[in-house]
């Protein structure tokens, strides 16, 4: 009896499913960007609605598959532009776009990794599920996820999460819920990272791990990164800096050629 | 000792009453699970007490008790929802203000209903009393909340967890949350003729809470929920049956909270 009943439930669940728009689930694809990564003319933005401007009449560009450190005082705005750049604040004048898109929320193209990400606490969540969650980027609504197994151990084998992934995520470390967070975007196939200072607070096997990951395995992201650390920014290729309200560009970014020499 | 079990089975009204139990126990402990792991207790006690006035005020218009139930919670959960958009005015408070005066409100219809013993069952719930035609509302609102529950489960599970990265994919948290608070005033309509408008909130808490110290996914959390709201309601009914002296809808919950003390003692530590 049992087994009539879930094999029918199992069949009705396939119509369902069948019926709904299913949205194949789409694997990073290096290279797809636009030539242009980011390029932004006259923006001017403000972490708050009613607060004061961040930054004003900010106009750079970064290429695709290029790394750009983000630097500048506290304050400065660093944390305001990646917000803005992710479609999570508007803008206040200026034009940005973003692979060729305005900023705007819903984009799987693009993964943001906050400061301090707001996670709740003791949230029953094997490390797993956390990264099946990318994969959302690439599902309908009212669809279970079905896709992604392969990229998700991927993902986990990349940054060193493999032994972890039924672990809950409440009792990984700083270091390691990090990690996690950027195989999620790997997962959710994101060509453009947004990271705020993501070494902030870091034990130095995961920093070790992050760092090979962004920079040497021939990783094809567009990283932008905000970061205080003056010692390692020579392995960016371009730098912003932010100062008293202004950005300016401190390096040619050298594009893909010498990722791919 | 199996005779004492099964001898109370006999009577219609408690298979009824045991089959309500099922239906609104496992409801409330599956939505509990989001009210506990969000932090929502607070808000779920105001929708389960703004019922009050409700229930009242359909009475009085003469209208189904189970339609005034729902609108009151619905609007207290708008209400609620309104005050704290503006500046100045935590969510906390907002769900403050909304809480007394509806349940005021409740008192002052009372007072008008001029039959306070009326509304003994409607304060502290008579499961007992639970009639055919209150079955089929609890099993349509239960159909509806679990179905709703299991359809959103990752949209609600993202938003409940990471609320920033459900934004960033579009997953709409803010609309995740208002579905929430539309299931809970469901959920609520669905319990208070058990428990009674003052003790609903329990079985949205204490089931869930106990979960949340056994499971370690959010479905395992809604199962071990769900399993202890049952053996709490099936403890308080057999409890009341045998010693009237007790209410059925505090033996409900006063039996809920042994199997979360019981988590709360042994359980491995997380």
């Amino acid at each position: 009896m049992s087994r009539i009943i879930s094999a029918l439930s199992r069949h009705l669940g396939e119509v369902a499913f069948s019926i709904l728009p299913a949205i194949p689930y789409a694997p990073n694809e290096p290279n797809r960007c636009p030539g242009i990564a980011v390029s932004a003319k006259q923006l001017t933005a403000a972490a708050r609605l009613d607060g004061p401007v961040a930054f004003h009449d900010a106009t750079f560009e970064i290429p695709c598959g290029c790394r750009t450190a983000l630097i500048g005082p506290n304050g400065s705005g660093k944390s305001t532009l990646l917000r803005v750049l992710a479609g999570l604040t508007p803008i206040r004048s200026g034009e940005v776009l973003v692979a060729g898109e305005s900023p705007r929320l819903g984009r799987s193209r693009l993964a943001y990794l906050a400061q301090r990400p707001h996670l709740t606490e003791l949230f029953p969540l094997k490390l797993r599920r956390l990264l099946q969650m990318g994969t959302y980027a690439h599902h309908g609504w009212f669809e279970e996820c079905r896709h992604g197994d392969e990229v998700i151990d991927r993902a986990l084998t990349r940054l060193g999460l493999a032994d972890l992934a039924e672990r809950p995520v409440h009792t990984l470390s700083g270091g390691q819920l990090q990690r996690a967070l950027i195989a999620r975007a790997v997962v959710q196939g994101a060509e453009i990272l947004l990271l705020d200072e993501p070494y902030a607070a870091l034990d130095q096997p995961s920093r070790e791990i992050i760092d090979r990951f962004l920079f040497e395995e021939g990783s094809a992201f567009t990283v932008v990164m905000a970061t205080h650390d003056p010692a390692d920014l020579g392995r960016f290729d371009r730098i912003l800096e932010m100062r008293d309200g202004t950005v300016s560009t401190r390096h040619a970014c050298s594009g893909h050629d010498h990722r791919h020499a | 000792m199996l005779d004492l079990l099964v001898q109370p089975l006999s009577e219609p009204f408690f298979v009824r009453a045991l089959l309500a139990i099922v239906l609104s126990g496992t409801t409330c402990a599956c939505l509990g699970a989001y009210v506990v792991l969000r932090r929502m207790a607070f808000v779920s006690t105001a929708l389960t007490h703004s019922i009050l006035p409700g229930v009242v005020g359909a009475l009085l218009l003469g209208l189904s008790p189970y339609l005034g139930a729902l609108v009151a919670a619905l609007l207290t959960a708008a209400g609620a929802a309104w005050l704290a958009s503006r500046k100045g005015t935590s969510e906390d408070s907002a769900v403050g203000v909304m809480l007394s005066v509806m349940f005021a409100a409740g008192i002052a219809l009372m007072q008008q209903a001029n039959s306070w013993r009326d509304f003994a069952g409607l304060l502290f719930g008579s499961v007992v009393s639970v009639g055919s035609e209150d079955l089929l509302v609890i099993g349509v609102t239960a159909a509806i909340v679990l179905f709703g529950l299991r359809v959103l489960h990752k949209e609600l599970e993202l938003a409940s967890f990471d609320e920033e990265y459900a934004s960033l994919l579009g997953a709409r948290p803010a609309l995740m949350r208002a579905v929430l608070l539309v299931l809970v005033a469901l959920g609520s309509v669905a319990c208070v003729r058990l428990v009674g408008a003052l003790l609903t909130t329990a079985l949205f808490v204490i089931p869930a809470a106990t979960g949340v110290l056994l499971g370690r996914t959010v479905p395992q959390v809604m199962a071990w929920g769900a399993g202890c709201a049952i053996l709490g309601g099936f403890g308080g009914l057999y409890l009341s049956y045998y010693a009237p002296a007790v209410p059925s809808g505090a033996g409900i919950v006063l039996c809920c909270a042994l199997p979360y003390l019981t988590a709360r003692l042994f359980a491995p530590r997380r």
